[in-house]
């Protein structure tokens, strides 16, 4: 089995592990602790392992942990926490937008990357970004509108 | 309608308590639950359907430091997983791990290694020698003449009983007299119906840790909807005192009732930790879980008798249930179809015949819904067809036949009956219908072009728990209790085992103490418990949560308010009855006053202080409560639809969905309940189906999410045209008025969309889901009627 020591950074705080080649990076992240990662399928179905790695979002399911050596990656929770949460992350409770929650962090984590590249994105930009994270519970409505209000209030109360 | 006069919390919109830990990640599941020294649990798993173990050698897996657990490790105690049934209804048939496997993906051996890594080797290094047996994968395979038995015997009523046929258990129930009432009908309709299988496909897979400690106790933390029954049956297998025991309730990543039963993995990690004397750890995989558990595949046959003038007078329905290789809970399942459907409309006589057959499937469990979603397609497309048939409106026929206010109705199984005392069916038909535009809807089969559209209605209920007026008797166990106290600084600790699986059940309980005791919301804290500081909760199963669950702490909570306001009339010299407590957003508190007298006043606050500085005790109340009824939640769905003859794609393009709960308790939660089930309800309706090859039993899917995939938000209907509306109900029978909601979202869908797919297309689609293939095929073989289909095949007698 290969191993090598690998640097990289999490919610700004920097790791150097060594990892064996075939380990993807959900793995690692949730054995470093991480469990704010979601494991819903390890085969790219779901989105609920999603991270942002320099600020866009994947499936850290099917990284190879490997890949991000030298990168910046968030999960949900370096998004922001109980005392000073992140206006999506406050969206979301606000809206009722979470049931189980187990799909949450990657929806969030989804709709981060999109705002992040589209501020001010339409309805459409909004549901294709999200139709890769899946979500027994909700039906999706309120997650939709807990981005849609992020949206207009970031743009002033103005939609595309 | 009878309503409180002022409610301070229930109705309002509150975010709820676990909000903020789910947003930031900090919510913890079984899966992410860590425990120091902990080792990696892995499961080897059968690749064949059907197949005896000639022999099992773990030797070389032992040889790598792994911990291995196999049939002979394990105590041959037979257990039925799920526990809810009453004991004579308890069909026993599973062990721990057994020396036959009857699906793939069965357990066949387990280890322990100290590394994920050394773990999946060990599993590689189980050398199984397999005695491959005949595998029966349908039903009408297992049912042939001579074909091999899936179970030789089960344990039921204490006794080894044989299986003969593959039949696993039947039921028979008849009221009134089929003969008379069909001999009595002006026109009789017999239809043939299928609904397949679906995995519940909720998001968290299966995780168990388990610790064990010196003394020969364990703890566990594992993913399930009754952290009481895990104690109970882990107890019975491994012959523990329950003491020694604790389940600790832990947050839950949905579950639509794929975690009612102990779930597989648990008494194995279990045994691993026994047996290794360490802690233990597994988490399932995606594909894993898939071979775990599935909704029951039902084909049910249904013949209806009825006057010109639409009155029903008689039915009789004859179901096949596939239970896969274990069965869970068949008895009760055939039960409830017969009792959801004779509950939808007045059926003067009526006879059911079920049989639920084993195969070498994945075992079957309760899905959402738990045979209403069959039972209302099957009666709500007939229905809709008799309708058709008499010239008559769908929504204005139903309202004359079925059953609402003042009647009887069955709920879950014969045993559980209830006379209805709240009914906001009528109101929730005019709106939705309203709303959707039900008046202007197409005449079927009279469109042409590539897209087509429809609308169909259809409607159900779930009964509010399983609860009936015997506590004796009945087939299923059903009740809850819960602790309330009142803690030194005025506020309320609301201790409950009751799991909530995401809907908001215990925000929901939570502010029916608030509101019953008298304080702000904020006063009461939501406890972290585990079974040896509960008291006994069945399930959070049957939507019973805030009605039966929410009623036992209402009852504790009643009990502690009498208790604060007794000790309060001896402080402040007044007798109790002339008190009142209520929640002062000012002062953060409850305050108890006398109206009129302003010196007989005092906080919560203060009062607790007192009672603790002069050593007069703590307030607090533990109570249990079986309901005695279990009222109806109806709800209603008009969806429309858009169908492309081109793809067979169907587009939900509106829908309104109307639930009558009762009061609702928290607006935005329970609209969420609703939105939830259209999503799985339409998924169920039209792509999804757990598929086996025919050849190995394997699964189609491979473990993959995508075949017969969930939907996702690109297939969900813009929130602009999707209309949710409550009834103006109040159960008297429920805390505060409230009843169920959560499990009846899903019910009506199945018949909803092939009612409106049959008004977009004239065709009528009696096999769930209705897939695009479905549908190209049907537009190819027919084309498109316009002559009404079924008059033809009606009997007129
Ligand atoms: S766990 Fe990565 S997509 Fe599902
Ligand atoms: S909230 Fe449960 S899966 Fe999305």
């Amino acid at each position: 089995m290969r191993e090598k020591a690998i640097v990289f950074e999490v919610n700004e705080r920097q790791h150097c592990t060594t990892i064996p080649s075939h380990r993807t990076l959900l793995e690692v992240l949730r054995a470093l602790g991480y469990v704010d990662v979601k494991c819903g399928c390890e085969k790219g179905d779901c989105g609920a392992c999603a991270v942002l790695v320099d600020g866009e979002a994947i499936d850290s399911c099917l990284t190879l942990a490997w890949t991000v050596e030298g990168r910046a990656i968030t999960t949900v929770a370096g998004l922001g926490n109980s005392n000073n949460p992140h206006p999506l992350q406050a969206a979301f409770a606000r809206n009722g937008a979470i049931q189980c929650g187990f799909c949450t962090p990657g929806v969030i984590i989804a709709s981060e990357s999109l705002l992040r590249k589209t501020p001010n994105p339409s309805d459409d930009e909004i549901r294709f970004a999200l139709s890769g994270n899946l979500c027994r519970c909700t039906g999706y409505t309120k997650i939709f509108e807990a981005v849609r209000e992020m949206v207009l209030t970031r743009s002033g109360g103005v939609l595309r | 309608m009878q309503t409180r006069t002022k409610l301070n919390t229930i109705g309002r919109n509150t975010h709820r308590k676990d909000g903020i830990g789910k947003v930031t990640g900090t919510e913890q599941y079984a899966s992410d639950v860590s425990v120091p020294r902990a080792w990696y649990g892995g499961v080897l798993r059968s690749p064949h359907a059907h197949a005896r173990i000639a022999s099992i050698d773990t030797s070389a897996a032992e040889a790598l430091g792994a911990v291995c657990l196999t049939f002979a490790d394990v105590p041959r105690v037979k257990y039925n997983e799920r526990t809810n049934c009453a004991p004579p209804h308890l069909y026993r048939d599973r062990y721990v791990l057994d020396d036959t496997a009857r699906h793939v993906g069965e357990a066949v051996a387990a280890v322990a290694a100290p590394t994920r890594a050394l773990a999946e080797k060990a599993l590689r290094a189980i050398k199984v020698e397999y005695e491959v047996l005949p595998a029966m994968l349908c039903a009408a395979d297992a049912l042939k003449d001579g074909a091999p038995k899936i179970h030789e015997t089960i344990l039921y009523r204490g006794k080894e009983t044989p299986i003969e046929h593959n039949v696993a258990v039947t039921r028979l129930i008849e009221v009134g007299d089929i003969e008379k009432g069909f001999a009595e009908a002006d026109s009789i309709i017999e239809r043939e119906f299928e609904a397949a299988p679906v995995y519940h496909a909720q998001m968290e897979t299966k995780s168990v840790v388990c610790k064990p400690a010196v003394d020969g106790s364990i703890t566990v933390w594992a993913t399930t909807q009754s952290i009481h029954n895990t104690r109970q049956l882990l107890a019975e297998i491994y012959g523990l005192p329950l003491h020694k025991i604790n389940v600790k309730k832990i947050a839950i990543g949905g579950t639509f009732g794929s975690s009612i039963q102990m779930n597989s993995v648990v008494p194995i990690c279990v045994g691993l930790a026994i047996k290794s004397g360490r802690p233990v750890k597994i988490a399932t995989t995606r594909e894993e879980d898939m071979y775990d558990h599935c909704r029951y595949q039902v084909r049910i046959t249904l013949k209806l008798g009825f006057k010109a003038d639409g009155t029903l007078v008689a039915g009789h329905m004859k179901t096949t249930v596939e239970l896969g290789a274990h069965n869970t809970q068949g008895y009760h399942f055939l039960g409830v179809i017969a009792g959801f459907w004779v509950s939808l409309y007045k059926l003067p006589n009526m006879k059911y015949e079920g049989t639920a057959v084993y195969t070498n499937r994945t075992p079957s469990c309760a899905m959402q819904g738990f045979g209403a979603p069959q039972a209302t397609f099957v009666t709500e497309v007939i229905m809709d067809e008799i309708a058709e048939l008499l010239g008559r409106d769908p929504v204005e026929y139903k309202l004359t036949q079925y059953r609402g206010l003042g009647d009887t109705f069955w709920g879950q199984g014969p045993t559980v009956k209830s006379i209805i005392l709240s009914d906001g069916v009528p109101e929730l038909l005019e709106v939705g219908a309203k709303k959707i535009g039900w008046d202007g809807r197409p005449v079927p089969g009279t469109q042409t072009g590539r897209f087509r559209r429809g609308i169909g209605m259809a409607r159900s209920f779930h009964c509010s728990g399983v609860g009936q007026p015997r506590k004796t008797g009945a087939e299923m166990i059903d009740y809850s209790g819960a602790i309330v106290k009142l803690n030194e600084d005025g506020s309320i600790d609301y201790i409950q085992s009751l799991m909530d699986h995401g809907g908001g059940t215990c925000e929901a309980i939570a502010k029916l103490v608030a509101e019953e005791i008298g304080v702000p919301l904020s006063m009461v804290g939501i406890s972290d418990v585990d079974t040896n500081t509960t008291v006994y909760d069945i399930t959070t199963h049957a939507t019973r949560g805030v009605f039966a669950g929410g009623a036992a702490a209402l009852k504790a909570a009643k009990s502690v308010k009498a208790k604060i306001l007794d000790y309060a009339s001896q402080l402040l010299d007044i007798m109790s009855e002339s008190l009142v407590i209520e929640p002062s957003e000012e002062l953060g508190q409850g305050v108890i006053y006398c109206p009129g007298y302003p010196e007989k006043r005092m906080t919560l606050g203060e009062l607790a202080k007192y009672l603790h500085v002069n050593s007069w005790g703590t307030i607090a109340a533990v109570e249990s409560l079986h309901p005695v009824t279990a009222p109806p939640a109806y709800v209603t769905y008009f969806v429309e639809v858009e169908v492309d003859t081109e793809t067979g794609v169907v587009k939900t393009l509106a829908a309104a969905l109307g639930s009558d709960c009762g009061t609702v308790v928290n607006p935005g939660l329970a609209a969420g309940q609703l939105t939830g089930g259209l999503s799985k309800g339409a998924g169920c309706a039209l792509i999804e189906a757990h598929q086996w090859d025919r050849q190995t039993g394997e699964l189609a899917s491979k473990g993959f999410w995508v075949d017969g995939k969930t939907l996702s938000i690109l297939e969900t209907p813009l929130l602009e045209n999707l209309h949710i509306d409550f009834a103006h109900t109040y159960e008297p029978t429920g805390p505060f008025g409230a009843k169920g909601i959560g499990e009846a979202s899903i019910n009506p869908a199945l018949a909803a969309y092939s009612n409106a797919i049959y008004n977009a297309l004239g065709i009528r689609f009696r096999e769930v889901p209705i897939t695009a293939e479905k549908i190209l095929a049907a537009l190819s073989t027919k084309k498109v009627r316009r002559t009404q289909p079924a008059q033809r095949e009606l009997v007129n007698s």
